[in-house]
Protein backbone atom coordinates (compact mmCIF):
# COMPACT_ATOMS: atom_id res chain seq x y z
CA UNK A 1 0.00 0.00 0.00
CA UNK A 2 2.45 2.32 0.97
CA UNK A 3 5.00 1.67 -1.82
CA UNK A 4 1.69 1.94 -4.32
CA UNK A 5 0.92 5.33 -2.84
CA UNK A 6 4.94 6.45 -3.20
CA UNK A 7 4.64 5.47 -7.11
CA UNK A 8 1.29 6.99 -7.89
CA UNK A 9 1.90 10.61 -6.00
CA UNK A 10 4.56 12.09 -8.67
CA UNK A 11 2.12 11.44 -11.36
CA UNK A 12 -0.99 12.71 -8.94
CA UNK A 13 1.12 15.81 -8.37
CA UNK A 14 2.76 16.46 -12.26
CA UNK A 15 -1.08 16.39 -12.94
CA UNK A 16 -2.02 19.24 -11.02
CA UNK A 17 -4.22 16.95 -8.90
CA UNK A 18 -7.20 18.83 -8.31
CA UNK A 19 -10.61 17.49 -5.92
CA UNK A 20 -11.21 14.23 -8.16
CA UNK A 21 -7.78 13.12 -8.31
CA UNK A 22 -8.74 12.25 -4.08
CA UNK A 23 -9.58 9.19 -5.04
CA UNK A 24 -7.48 7.27 -7.80
CA UNK A 25 -9.44 4.83 -10.22
CA UNK A 26 -8.10 1.91 -8.20
CA UNK A 27 -10.20 2.71 -5.48
CA UNK A 28 -12.81 4.17 -7.53
CA UNK A 29 -12.75 0.26 -8.67
CA UNK A 30 -12.44 -0.97 -5.59
CA UNK A 31 -15.32 0.74 -4.11
CA UNK A 32 -17.49 -0.77 -7.02
CA UNK A 33 -15.64 -3.95 -6.56
CA UNK A 34 -17.22 -3.59 -3.08
CA UNK A 35 -20.89 -2.66 -3.41
CA UNK A 36 -21.31 -5.39 -5.80
CA UNK A 37 -20.66 -9.21 -6.23
CA UNK A 38 -19.16 -9.05 -10.19
CA UNK A 39 -17.19 -11.65 -11.52
CA UNK A 40 -16.38 -9.18 -14.56
CA UNK A 41 -14.69 -6.57 -11.93
CA UNK A 42 -12.89 -8.96 -9.83
CA UNK A 43 -11.92 -10.85 -13.13
CA UNK A 44 -7.72 -9.67 -12.60
CA UNK A 45 -6.34 -9.19 -9.99
CA UNK A 46 -3.38 -8.36 -11.25
CA UNK A 47 -4.69 -5.22 -13.01
CA UNK A 48 -6.10 -4.16 -9.54
CA UNK A 49 -2.84 -4.21 -8.71
CA UNK A 50 -1.13 -2.80 -11.17
CA UNK A 51 -3.17 0.20 -11.46
CA UNK A 52 -1.35 2.59 -9.17
CA UNK A 53 0.85 2.08 -12.06
CA UNK A 54 -1.26 2.54 -14.99
CA UNK A 55 1.29 3.69 -17.90
CA UNK A 56 -2.33 5.56 -19.03
CA UNK A 57 -0.73 7.90 -16.67
CA UNK A 58 1.88 9.00 -18.47
CA UNK A 59 0.13 9.30 -21.60
CA UNK A 60 -2.31 11.47 -19.93
CA UNK A 61 0.70 13.52 -18.90
CA UNK A 62 1.70 13.87 -22.80
CA UNK A 63 -1.45 15.19 -23.64
CA UNK A 64 -1.46 17.42 -20.91
CA UNK A 65 2.10 19.61 -22.47
CA UNK A 66 -0.27 18.90 -26.09
CA UNK A 67 -3.49 20.49 -24.75
CA UNK A 68 -1.64 23.22 -23.30
CA UNK A 69 1.01 24.14 -26.07
CA UNK A 70 -0.04 26.52 -28.96
CA UNK A 71 -0.19 24.27 -32.27
CA UNK A 72 -1.70 24.21 -35.73
CA UNK A 73 -1.21 26.73 -38.46
CA UNK A 74 -3.42 28.96 -36.17
CA UNK A 75 -1.02 28.42 -33.41
CA UNK A 76 -3.49 27.99 -30.53
CA UNK A 77 -3.63 26.02 -27.72
CA UNK A 78 -6.45 23.79 -27.09
CA UNK A 79 -7.67 25.89 -24.06
CA UNK A 80 -9.45 27.90 -26.76
CA UNK A 81 -11.84 24.63 -27.06
CA UNK A 82 -15.29 23.83 -25.85
CA UNK A 83 -16.10 20.32 -24.87
CA UNK A 84 -19.11 21.20 -23.22
CA UNK A 85 -18.40 23.03 -19.97
CA UNK A 86 -17.04 26.51 -21.77
CA UNK A 87 -13.77 26.86 -23.55
CA UNK A 88 -10.55 25.58 -21.45
CA UNK A 89 -13.29 23.49 -18.90
CA UNK A 90 -11.74 20.44 -18.74
CA UNK A 91 -12.79 19.37 -14.88
CA UNK A 92 -16.17 16.73 -15.58
CA UNK A 93 -16.48 17.76 -19.39
CA UNK A 94 -15.56 14.07 -20.37
CA UNK A 95 -18.32 12.50 -17.66
CA UNK A 96 -20.83 14.86 -19.63
CA UNK A 97 -20.08 13.32 -23.33
CA UNK A 98 -21.61 13.17 -25.61
CA UNK A 99 -23.78 16.13 -25.87
CA UNK A 100 -25.23 18.70 -28.23
CA UNK A 101 -22.82 21.43 -29.52
CA UNK A 102 -24.53 24.38 -30.76
CA UNK A 103 -21.64 25.58 -32.77
CA UNK A 104 -21.75 22.28 -34.93
CA UNK A 105 -25.33 21.53 -34.78
CA UNK A 106 -24.64 18.43 -33.61
CA UNK A 107 -24.34 15.70 -30.47
CA UNK A 108 -20.50 14.99 -30.17
CA UNK A 109 -18.14 12.30 -28.23
CA UNK A 110 -15.05 13.45 -27.36
CA UNK A 111 -13.07 12.29 -30.08
CA UNK A 112 -15.28 13.96 -32.29
CA UNK A 113 -14.80 16.75 -30.13
CA UNK A 114 -10.87 17.01 -30.26
CA UNK A 115 -11.04 16.87 -34.44
CA UNK A 116 -13.19 19.61 -34.46
CA UNK A 117 -11.04 21.35 -31.92
CA UNK A 118 -7.95 20.53 -33.92
CA UNK A 119 -9.29 21.36 -37.40
CA UNK A 120 -11.40 24.52 -36.66
CA UNK A 121 -9.59 26.33 -33.99
CA UNK A 122 -6.15 25.18 -34.29
CA UNK A 123 -6.30 24.98 -38.32
CA UNK A 124 -5.06 21.60 -38.97
CA UNK A 125 -5.95 19.89 -41.86
CA UNK A 126 -7.97 16.79 -41.78
CA UNK A 127 -5.26 14.87 -43.24
CA UNK A 128 -2.82 15.79 -40.61
CA UNK A 129 -1.53 12.94 -37.92
CA UNK A 130 -2.45 15.14 -35.57
CA UNK A 131 -6.08 14.43 -37.08
CA UNK A 132 -5.91 12.09 -38.27
CA UNK A 133 -3.79 8.98 -36.42
CA UNK A 134 -6.74 8.10 -33.76
CA UNK A 135 -4.81 4.98 -32.17
CA UNK A 136 -2.20 4.03 -29.89
CA UNK A 137 -0.48 5.23 -26.62
CA UNK A 138 1.81 7.43 -29.29
CA UNK A 139 -0.93 9.47 -30.90
CA UNK A 140 -1.67 12.74 -30.35
CA UNK A 141 -5.23 11.75 -29.78
CA UNK A 142 -5.01 9.10 -27.04
CA UNK A 143 -2.70 11.19 -25.30
CA UNK A 144 -5.26 14.28 -25.33
CA UNK A 145 -8.04 12.05 -24.40
CA UNK A 146 -6.22 10.40 -21.59
CA UNK A 147 -5.58 13.73 -19.82
CA UNK A 148 -9.27 15.28 -20.65
CA UNK A 149 -10.53 12.27 -19.44
CA UNK A 150 -8.74 12.08 -16.34
CA UNK A 151 -10.81 15.24 -15.41
CA UNK A 152 -13.49 13.34 -14.96
CA UNK A 153 -11.90 10.32 -12.97
CA UNK A 154 -14.64 9.37 -9.63
CA UNK A 155 -16.77 11.62 -11.46
CA UNK A 156 -20.39 10.29 -12.26
CA UNK A 157 -21.58 9.54 -15.76
CA UNK A 158 -23.96 12.20 -16.51
CA UNK A 159 -24.24 12.84 -20.30
CA UNK A 160 -27.26 15.47 -20.78
CA UNK A 161 -30.62 14.21 -22.36
CA UNK A 162 -31.76 18.08 -22.24
CA UNK A 163 -31.71 18.92 -26.41
CA UNK A 164 -33.94 16.94 -28.61
CA UNK A 165 -31.03 15.37 -30.73
CA UNK A 166 -29.55 13.95 -27.40
CA UNK A 167 -32.78 12.09 -27.07
CA UNK A 168 -32.48 10.98 -30.43
CA UNK A 169 -29.01 10.16 -30.77
CA UNK A 170 -29.07 8.05 -27.17
CA UNK A 171 -32.38 6.35 -28.57
CA UNK A 172 -31.14 5.31 -31.95
CA UNK A 173 -28.11 4.05 -29.98
CA UNK A 174 -30.81 1.99 -27.60
CA UNK A 175 -32.03 0.85 -31.24
CA UNK A 176 -28.29 -0.53 -32.33
CA UNK A 177 -27.34 -1.77 -28.96
CA UNK A 178 -30.11 -4.82 -29.81
CA UNK A 179 -30.44 -4.29 -33.74
CA UNK A 180 -29.38 -8.09 -34.45
CA UNK A 181 -27.72 -8.46 -38.04
CA UNK A 182 -25.18 -10.04 -40.23
CA UNK A 183 -23.97 -14.00 -40.47
CA UNK A 184 -23.79 -14.82 -36.59
CA UNK A 185 -27.20 -12.98 -36.21
CA UNK A 186 -25.80 -10.93 -33.11
CA UNK A 187 -26.68 -7.81 -31.44
CA UNK A 188 -24.63 -6.32 -28.36
CA UNK A 189 -26.84 -7.61 -26.13
CA UNK A 190 -25.94 -11.44 -27.10
CA UNK A 191 -22.91 -10.78 -25.16
CA UNK A 192 -23.54 -8.07 -22.63
CA UNK A 193 -26.66 -8.74 -21.51
CA UNK A 194 -26.37 -11.35 -18.46
CA UNK A 195 -23.83 -11.08 -15.45
CA UNK A 196 -21.26 -13.55 -15.00
CA UNK A 197 -21.43 -14.70 -18.76
CA UNK A 198 -17.87 -15.44 -20.41
CA UNK A 199 -16.47 -15.62 -24.24
CA UNK A 200 -14.07 -18.55 -23.40
CA UNK A 201 -12.14 -17.19 -20.03
CA UNK A 202 -13.24 -13.46 -20.42
CA UNK A 203 -15.61 -12.22 -18.52
CA UNK A 204 -18.04 -9.89 -20.31
CA UNK A 205 -19.74 -6.77 -18.07
CA UNK A 206 -23.33 -6.65 -18.45
CA UNK A 207 -24.83 -3.51 -20.31
CA UNK A 208 -27.58 -4.04 -17.27
CA UNK A 209 -25.19 -3.85 -14.45
CA UNK A 210 -24.42 -0.48 -14.01
CA UNK A 211 -21.77 -1.19 -11.46
CA UNK A 212 -19.92 -3.26 -14.58
CA UNK A 213 -21.23 -1.21 -17.22
CA UNK A 214 -19.09 1.92 -15.74
CA UNK A 215 -16.29 0.12 -15.52
CA UNK A 216 -16.90 -1.19 -19.26
CA UNK A 217 -17.09 1.52 -20.89
CA UNK A 218 -14.47 3.53 -18.67
CA UNK A 219 -11.69 4.78 -21.66
CA UNK A 220 -9.14 5.91 -22.31
CA UNK A 221 -7.49 2.40 -20.65
CA UNK A 222 -4.39 0.68 -21.29
CA UNK A 223 -5.17 -2.55 -22.77
CA UNK A 224 -2.32 -4.72 -21.10
CA UNK A 225 -3.05 -7.36 -24.02
CA UNK A 226 -2.36 -4.54 -26.60
CA UNK A 227 0.33 -2.67 -24.42
CA UNK A 228 -1.27 0.62 -25.42
CA UNK A 229 -4.01 2.96 -24.42
CA UNK A 230 -6.89 2.77 -25.90
CA UNK A 231 -10.55 4.80 -26.82
CA UNK A 232 -14.06 4.31 -26.80
CA UNK A 233 -14.16 4.07 -30.47
CA UNK A 234 -11.66 1.67 -30.73
CA UNK A 235 -13.28 -0.99 -28.67
CA UNK A 236 -16.78 -0.37 -30.79
CA UNK A 237 -14.58 -0.93 -33.82
CA UNK A 238 -13.50 -4.31 -32.15
CA UNK A 239 -16.91 -5.58 -31.01
CA UNK A 240 -18.42 -4.98 -34.28
CA UNK A 241 -15.36 -6.65 -35.81
CA UNK A 242 -15.77 -9.69 -33.34
CA UNK A 243 -19.76 -9.82 -34.28
CA UNK A 244 -18.57 -10.10 -38.41
CA UNK A 245 -19.86 -6.41 -39.36
CA UNK A 246 -18.01 -4.01 -40.95
CA UNK A 247 -15.98 -1.20 -39.93
CA UNK A 248 -17.71 1.45 -37.93
CA UNK A 249 -17.28 5.03 -39.12
CA UNK A 250 -15.82 6.94 -35.72
CA UNK A 251 -16.46 9.90 -37.35
CA UNK A 252 -20.09 8.57 -38.14
CA UNK A 253 -23.02 9.19 -36.05
CA UNK A 254 -23.87 6.16 -35.99
CA UNK A 255 -20.78 5.41 -33.01
CA UNK A 256 -21.71 8.34 -31.57
CA UNK A 257 -25.13 7.45 -30.97
CA UNK A 258 -24.12 3.97 -29.30
CA UNK A 259 -22.25 5.73 -27.01
CA UNK A 260 -24.98 8.16 -26.14
CA UNK A 261 -27.17 4.90 -25.02
CA UNK A 262 -23.67 2.93 -23.72
CA UNK A 263 -22.92 6.46 -21.60
CA UNK A 264 -26.86 6.74 -20.43
CA UNK A 265 -26.86 3.37 -18.95
CA UNK A 266 -23.89 4.12 -16.67
CA UNK A 267 -25.14 7.04 -15.58
CA UNK A 268 -24.96 8.01 -11.53
CA UNK A 269 -22.04 5.27 -11.79
CA UNK A 270 -18.22 6.94 -11.20
CA UNK A 271 -15.72 6.87 -13.70
CA UNK A 272 -12.48 4.84 -13.87
CA UNK A 273 -10.08 7.06 -15.60
CA UNK A 274 -7.82 5.89 -16.31
CA UNK A 275 -8.85 2.59 -16.67
CA UNK A 276 -6.68 -0.94 -17.22
CA UNK A 277 -8.41 -3.81 -18.91
CA UNK A 278 -7.18 -7.22 -20.20
CA UNK B 1 -13.79 32.52 -34.69
CA UNK B 2 -15.02 33.20 -38.07
CA UNK B 3 -14.27 29.58 -38.67
CA UNK B 4 -16.70 28.59 -36.50
CA UNK B 5 -19.82 29.90 -38.19
CA UNK B 6 -21.94 26.70 -39.61
CA UNK B 7 -20.94 28.09 -42.96
CA UNK B 8 -17.64 28.34 -43.04
CA UNK B 9 -17.21 24.71 -41.37
CA UNK B 10 -19.75 23.60 -43.64
CA UNK B 11 -17.33 24.34 -46.89
CA UNK B 12 -14.45 23.41 -44.77
CA UNK B 13 -15.89 20.13 -44.36
CA UNK B 14 -16.98 19.71 -47.91
CA UNK B 15 -13.52 20.76 -49.14
CA UNK B 16 -12.24 18.00 -46.78
CA UNK B 17 -14.40 15.32 -48.39
CA UNK B 18 -12.82 16.31 -51.68
CA UNK B 19 -9.21 16.42 -50.95
CA UNK B 20 -9.89 13.02 -48.97
CA UNK B 21 -11.70 10.97 -51.62
CA UNK B 22 -14.71 11.37 -49.45
CA UNK B 23 -13.34 8.98 -46.64
CA UNK B 24 -13.61 10.90 -43.79
CA UNK B 25 -13.80 13.60 -41.32
CA UNK B 26 -17.43 14.92 -41.43
CA UNK B 27 -18.02 17.31 -39.18
CA UNK B 28 -20.35 18.49 -41.57
CA UNK B 29 -23.49 19.29 -40.76
CA UNK B 30 -25.62 17.08 -42.82
CA UNK B 31 -28.37 18.02 -40.04
CA UNK B 32 -29.76 20.87 -42.27
CA UNK B 33 -30.64 17.76 -44.88
CA UNK B 34 -32.09 15.57 -42.61
CA UNK B 35 -34.15 16.59 -38.84
CA UNK B 36 -33.11 13.41 -36.58
CA UNK B 37 -35.67 14.51 -34.24
CA UNK B 38 -38.57 13.83 -36.56
CA UNK B 39 -37.57 10.20 -36.66
CA UNK B 40 -38.78 7.23 -34.68
CA UNK B 41 -35.46 5.92 -32.82
CA UNK B 42 -35.46 3.02 -35.67
CA UNK B 43 -36.27 5.05 -38.45
CA UNK B 44 -33.05 7.04 -37.22
CA UNK B 45 -31.08 4.31 -36.29
CA UNK B 46 -31.64 3.24 -39.41
CA UNK B 47 -30.60 6.22 -41.07
CA UNK B 48 -27.17 6.28 -39.22
CA UNK B 49 -26.23 2.76 -40.64
CA UNK B 50 -27.16 2.66 -43.97
CA UNK B 51 -27.10 6.76 -44.85
CA UNK B 52 -25.11 9.12 -42.73
CA UNK B 53 -21.67 6.98 -43.30
CA UNK B 54 -22.15 5.22 -39.93
CA UNK B 55 -20.02 2.17 -41.31
CA UNK B 56 -17.71 1.22 -44.30
CA UNK B 57 -20.57 -0.50 -45.93
CA UNK B 58 -19.05 -1.29 -49.93
CA UNK B 59 -16.15 -3.18 -48.60
CA UNK B 60 -16.51 -6.73 -50.26
CA UNK B 61 -17.11 -9.63 -47.81
CA UNK B 62 -15.65 -13.57 -48.09
CA UNK B 63 -19.35 -14.58 -49.07
CA UNK B 64 -19.35 -12.24 -52.22
CA UNK B 65 -21.55 -8.72 -52.25
CA UNK B 66 -20.13 -6.12 -49.95
CA UNK B 67 -20.80 -5.02 -45.82
CA UNK B 68 -23.90 -3.66 -46.72
CA UNK B 69 -25.18 -7.34 -46.08
CA UNK B 70 -23.80 -7.50 -42.81
CA UNK B 71 -25.99 -4.75 -41.62
CA UNK B 72 -29.42 -5.58 -43.39
CA UNK B 73 -31.28 -7.26 -41.30
CA UNK B 74 -33.62 -10.65 -42.40
CA UNK B 75 -36.71 -11.57 -41.25
CA UNK B 76 -35.02 -13.56 -38.03
CA UNK B 77 -33.49 -10.46 -37.61
CA UNK B 78 -36.17 -8.61 -37.06
CA UNK B 79 -38.71 -10.44 -35.02
CA UNK B 80 -35.54 -11.43 -32.28
CA UNK B 81 -34.43 -8.10 -32.14
CA UNK B 82 -36.43 -6.94 -28.90
CA UNK B 83 -35.63 -3.94 -27.47
CA UNK B 84 -34.12 -4.02 -23.58
CA UNK B 85 -32.97 -7.81 -24.48
CA UNK B 86 -36.05 -11.11 -24.29
CA UNK B 87 -37.84 -12.69 -26.08
CA UNK B 88 -41.01 -11.58 -28.75
CA UNK B 89 -44.41 -12.34 -28.05
CA UNK B 90 -45.43 -16.39 -28.55
CA UNK B 91 -47.20 -16.21 -31.96
CA UNK B 92 -43.79 -14.60 -33.07
CA UNK B 93 -41.60 -17.04 -31.63
CA UNK B 94 -43.64 -19.92 -33.53
CA UNK B 95 -43.19 -18.28 -36.60
CA UNK B 96 -39.35 -17.90 -36.29
CA UNK B 97 -39.81 -21.62 -35.28
CA UNK B 98 -41.56 -22.30 -38.22
CA UNK B 99 -38.91 -20.82 -40.58
CA UNK B 100 -35.87 -22.57 -39.29
CA UNK B 101 -37.34 -25.64 -39.70
CA UNK B 102 -38.18 -25.00 -43.04
CA UNK B 103 -34.26 -23.69 -43.72
CA UNK B 104 -32.46 -26.84 -42.98
CA UNK B 105 -31.31 -28.77 -45.62
CA UNK B 106 -29.37 -32.54 -44.89
CA UNK B 107 -26.42 -33.65 -46.44
CA UNK B 108 -27.24 -36.02 -49.72
CA UNK B 109 -26.20 -39.21 -48.16
CA UNK B 110 -27.66 -38.76 -44.47
CA UNK B 111 -25.82 -36.85 -41.32
CA UNK B 112 -22.72 -38.43 -41.17
CA UNK B 113 -19.47 -38.04 -38.41
CA UNK B 114 -16.79 -36.59 -39.91
CA UNK B 115 -13.12 -36.43 -38.41
CA UNK B 116 -12.56 -35.36 -34.80
CA UNK B 117 -9.38 -33.97 -34.78
CA UNK B 118 -10.13 -31.49 -37.55
CA UNK B 119 -13.42 -30.91 -35.62
CA UNK B 120 -11.37 -30.06 -32.55
CA UNK B 121 -9.38 -27.05 -34.05
CA UNK B 122 -12.31 -26.03 -36.31
CA UNK B 123 -14.74 -26.07 -32.77
CA UNK B 124 -11.84 -23.72 -30.80
CA UNK B 125 -10.95 -21.09 -33.83
CA UNK B 126 -12.76 -17.81 -33.90
CA UNK B 127 -11.31 -17.38 -37.37
CA UNK B 128 -13.43 -16.16 -40.32
CA UNK B 129 -16.02 -13.58 -41.60
CA UNK B 130 -14.10 -10.90 -39.89
CA UNK B 131 -14.10 -7.60 -41.97
CA UNK B 132 -12.74 -3.74 -41.49
CA UNK B 133 -9.88 -3.27 -40.10
CA UNK B 134 -8.54 -6.70 -40.62
CA UNK B 135 -10.02 -8.78 -42.53
CA UNK B 136 -10.04 -12.76 -42.76
CA UNK B 137 -8.62 -14.41 -45.33
CA UNK B 138 -10.33 -17.67 -46.07
CA UNK B 139 -7.66 -18.95 -48.64
CA UNK B 140 -5.08 -19.01 -45.60
CA UNK B 141 -7.14 -20.64 -43.31
CA UNK B 142 -10.22 -23.05 -42.66
CA UNK B 143 -13.31 -21.09 -40.93
CA UNK B 144 -13.69 -21.41 -37.38
CA UNK B 145 -16.95 -22.58 -35.54
CA UNK B 146 -16.50 -20.44 -32.51
CA UNK B 147 -17.62 -23.16 -30.38
CA UNK B 148 -15.65 -22.45 -27.40
CA UNK B 149 -16.24 -19.22 -27.47
CA UNK B 150 -19.87 -19.86 -26.20
CA UNK B 151 -19.71 -23.69 -24.82
CA UNK B 152 -17.22 -25.75 -22.69
CA UNK B 153 -16.69 -28.94 -24.72
CA UNK B 154 -13.25 -31.08 -24.12
CA UNK B 155 -11.71 -29.44 -20.79
CA UNK B 156 -8.09 -29.18 -22.20
CA UNK B 157 -9.20 -26.02 -23.36
CA UNK B 158 -11.24 -22.71 -20.88
CA UNK B 159 -14.76 -22.80 -22.94
CA UNK B 160 -17.13 -19.49 -22.66
CA UNK B 161 -20.40 -20.26 -20.94
CA UNK B 162 -23.16 -18.49 -23.07
CA UNK B 163 -24.27 -21.70 -24.04
CA UNK B 164 -24.35 -24.51 -21.88
CA UNK B 165 -21.51 -26.91 -21.42
CA UNK B 166 -21.50 -29.70 -23.87
CA UNK B 167 -18.41 -31.61 -22.31
CA UNK B 168 -19.21 -35.33 -22.44
CA UNK B 169 -21.87 -34.69 -25.08
CA UNK B 170 -21.91 -37.91 -27.15
CA UNK B 171 -21.16 -40.15 -24.43
CA UNK B 172 -24.17 -38.58 -22.29
CA UNK B 173 -26.54 -38.40 -24.91
CA UNK B 174 -25.53 -41.37 -26.77
CA UNK B 175 -25.44 -41.63 -31.07
CA UNK B 176 -28.73 -42.42 -32.03
CA UNK B 177 -30.12 -41.45 -35.40
CA UNK B 178 -32.27 -38.74 -33.53
CA UNK B 179 -29.60 -37.38 -31.21
CA UNK B 180 -27.36 -36.72 -34.18
CA UNK B 181 -30.24 -34.88 -36.26
CA UNK B 182 -30.35 -33.01 -33.41
CA UNK B 183 -27.14 -31.33 -33.05
CA UNK B 184 -27.02 -31.15 -36.86
CA UNK B 185 -30.26 -28.77 -36.72
CA UNK B 186 -28.83 -27.27 -33.80
CA UNK B 187 -25.46 -26.26 -35.45
CA UNK B 188 -27.57 -25.61 -38.82
CA UNK B 189 -30.47 -23.66 -37.67
CA UNK B 190 -30.51 -23.88 -33.51
CA UNK B 191 -34.12 -21.42 -33.68
CA UNK B 192 -35.89 -24.80 -34.94
CA UNK B 193 -35.73 -25.78 -30.98
CA UNK B 194 -34.62 -22.68 -29.43
CA UNK B 195 -36.42 -19.47 -31.49
CA UNK B 196 -34.43 -16.25 -30.64
CA UNK B 197 -31.39 -18.05 -29.16
CA UNK B 198 -28.40 -16.49 -29.28
CA UNK B 199 -26.45 -19.16 -31.47
CA UNK B 200 -25.47 -18.71 -34.73
CA UNK B 201 -27.09 -20.08 -37.38
CA UNK B 202 -24.05 -21.77 -38.55
CA UNK B 203 -25.50 -23.86 -41.75
CA UNK B 204 -28.32 -21.60 -42.76
CA UNK B 205 -25.97 -18.66 -43.30
CA UNK B 206 -23.37 -20.81 -45.14
CA UNK B 207 -20.48 -19.83 -42.27
CA UNK B 208 -20.03 -23.45 -41.57
CA UNK B 209 -19.93 -25.93 -44.80
CA UNK B 210 -20.75 -29.37 -44.70
CA UNK B 211 -17.83 -30.72 -43.98
CA UNK B 212 -16.80 -28.64 -41.24
CA UNK B 213 -20.57 -29.99 -39.75
CA UNK B 214 -19.24 -33.34 -39.80
CA UNK B 215 -15.81 -32.74 -38.47
CA UNK B 216 -17.78 -31.03 -35.63
CA UNK B 217 -19.95 -33.03 -34.86
CA UNK B 218 -17.53 -36.10 -34.69
CA UNK B 219 -15.84 -33.85 -32.11
CA UNK B 220 -18.61 -33.73 -30.21
CA UNK B 221 -19.53 -37.61 -30.28
CA UNK B 222 -16.73 -39.39 -31.53
CA UNK B 223 -15.84 -42.26 -28.31
CA UNK B 224 -12.19 -41.53 -29.45
CA UNK B 225 -12.65 -37.94 -28.97
CA UNK B 226 -11.70 -35.74 -26.06
CA UNK B 227 -15.17 -34.52 -25.66
CA UNK B 228 -16.09 -37.45 -24.21
CA UNK B 229 -13.05 -38.86 -22.34
C1 LIG C 1 -19.64 -12.12 -29.59
C2 LIG C 1 -19.60 -11.47 -28.32
C3 LIG C 1 -19.62 -9.93 -28.28
C4 LIG C 1 -20.52 -9.09 -28.85
C5 LIG C 1 -21.68 -9.48 -29.73
C6 LIG C 1 -20.17 -7.77 -28.41
N1 LIG C 1 -19.10 -7.82 -27.58
FE1 LIG C 1 -18.36 -6.27 -26.47
N2 LIG C 1 -16.94 -7.51 -25.74
C7 LIG C 1 -16.80 -8.84 -26.01
C8 LIG C 1 -15.63 -9.37 -25.34
C9 LIG C 1 -15.13 -10.81 -25.41
C10 LIG C 1 -15.08 -8.29 -24.62
C11 LIG C 1 -13.92 -8.29 -23.66
C12 LIG C 1 -12.62 -8.45 -24.28
C13 LIG C 1 -11.58 -8.91 -23.29
O1 LIG C 1 -11.89 -9.13 -22.11
O2 LIG C 1 -10.46 -9.04 -23.72
C14 LIG C 1 -15.93 -7.15 -24.89
C15 LIG C 1 -15.72 -5.90 -24.34
C16 LIG C 1 -16.59 -4.83 -24.46
C17 LIG C 1 -16.48 -3.60 -23.74
C18 LIG C 1 -15.36 -3.24 -22.77
C19 LIG C 1 -15.27 -4.11 -21.58
C20 LIG C 1 -13.88 -4.59 -21.28
O3 LIG C 1 -13.61 -4.90 -20.12
O4 LIG C 1 -13.05 -4.69 -22.18
C21 LIG C 1 -17.51 -2.80 -24.14
C22 LIG C 1 -17.85 -1.42 -23.63
C23 LIG C 1 -18.26 -3.55 -25.14
N3 LIG C 1 -17.68 -4.78 -25.30
C24 LIG C 1 -19.34 -3.07 -25.83
C25 LIG C 1 -19.98 -3.76 -26.86
C26 LIG C 1 -20.95 -3.18 -27.75
C27 LIG C 1 -21.43 -1.75 -27.70
C28 LIG C 1 -21.34 -4.15 -28.61
C29 LIG C 1 -22.26 -4.03 -29.80
C30 LIG C 1 -21.84 -3.07 -30.80
C31 LIG C 1 -20.63 -5.37 -28.23
N4 LIG C 1 -19.79 -5.07 -27.20
C32 LIG C 1 -20.81 -6.61 -28.81
C33 LIG C 1 -17.66 -9.61 -26.76
C34 LIG C 1 -18.72 -9.13 -27.49
C1 LIG D 1 -22.75 -17.02 -29.43
C2 LIG D 1 -22.73 -18.16 -28.60
C3 LIG D 1 -22.78 -19.54 -29.21
C4 LIG D 1 -21.91 -20.09 -30.12
C5 LIG D 1 -20.77 -19.39 -30.85
C6 LIG D 1 -22.27 -21.47 -30.24
N1 LIG D 1 -23.34 -21.74 -29.44
FE1 LIG D 1 -24.23 -23.55 -29.21
N2 LIG D 1 -25.58 -22.74 -27.93
C7 LIG D 1 -25.59 -21.43 -27.52
C8 LIG D 1 -26.70 -21.23 -26.63
C9 LIG D 1 -27.06 -19.90 -25.95
C10 LIG D 1 -27.36 -22.47 -26.53
C11 LIG D 1 -28.60 -22.80 -25.70
C12 LIG D 1 -29.83 -22.62 -26.52
C13 LIG D 1 -30.68 -21.51 -25.93
O1 LIG D 1 -31.15 -21.67 -24.79
O2 LIG D 1 -30.84 -20.48 -26.60
C14 LIG D 1 -26.62 -23.39 -27.35
C15 LIG D 1 -26.95 -24.74 -27.49
C16 LIG D 1 -26.21 -25.66 -28.19
C17 LIG D 1 -26.50 -27.06 -28.28
C18 LIG D 1 -27.65 -27.79 -27.59
C19 LIG D 1 -27.20 -28.21 -26.21
C20 LIG D 1 -28.08 -29.28 -25.59
O3 LIG D 1 -28.34 -29.17 -24.40
O4 LIG D 1 -28.45 -30.22 -26.27
C21 LIG D 1 -25.55 -27.63 -29.07
C22 LIG D 1 -25.41 -29.09 -29.45
C23 LIG D 1 -24.67 -26.58 -29.48
N3 LIG D 1 -25.10 -25.39 -28.94
C24 LIG D 1 -23.56 -26.74 -30.29
C25 LIG D 1 -22.74 -25.72 -30.73
C26 LIG D 1 -21.64 -25.92 -31.64
C27 LIG D 1 -21.20 -27.24 -32.20
C28 LIG D 1 -21.11 -24.69 -31.87
C29 LIG D 1 -19.97 -24.33 -32.81
C30 LIG D 1 -20.18 -24.68 -34.19
C31 LIG D 1 -21.86 -23.73 -31.09
N4 LIG D 1 -22.85 -24.39 -30.41
C32 LIG D 1 -21.60 -22.37 -31.05
C33 LIG D 1 -24.71 -20.45 -27.89
C34 LIG D 1 -23.68 -20.60 -28.79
Amino acid sequence: MFKKALLALPVALALGATAHAEKPPEEVLQDLIDSVDSAYLTQSEQNLLMMADNPAMWTGMDGEDLFHTPRGPNNVSMEACDFGKGPGVLEGAYVELPRYFEDTDRVMDLENRIVHCMTEVQGFAADDPAVARRHGSGSDHMKIQTYIAMQSNGMEWNNPLDHPLEIAMRDAGEVMFYRRSGIADFNCNTCHGESGKRIRASVLPSKDVPQEWTKAMSWPAFRVGHDNVRSSQHRIRGCYWQMRMPRINPDGDASIALMSYWTDASRGQPAILPDMKR
Amino acid sequence: MLKKTPIAAGIAALATIFIAGGCAVADADKSNAVDYTAMTPEELAEHLIFEANGFVLDQEVQEGGTTRQRMVQDDLHKACSVIGGGDPDQETLEAVRAAAAESIVYPEGGIELGDWERGRELAWSGFGYRVGHKTDDHSARDVGGNCYNCHQLATDRTGGNLGPSLTGYGKTRGTSEAMLKYAYDMIYNPHVYFPCTNMPRFGHSGFLDEQAIADIMAYMFDPESPVNE
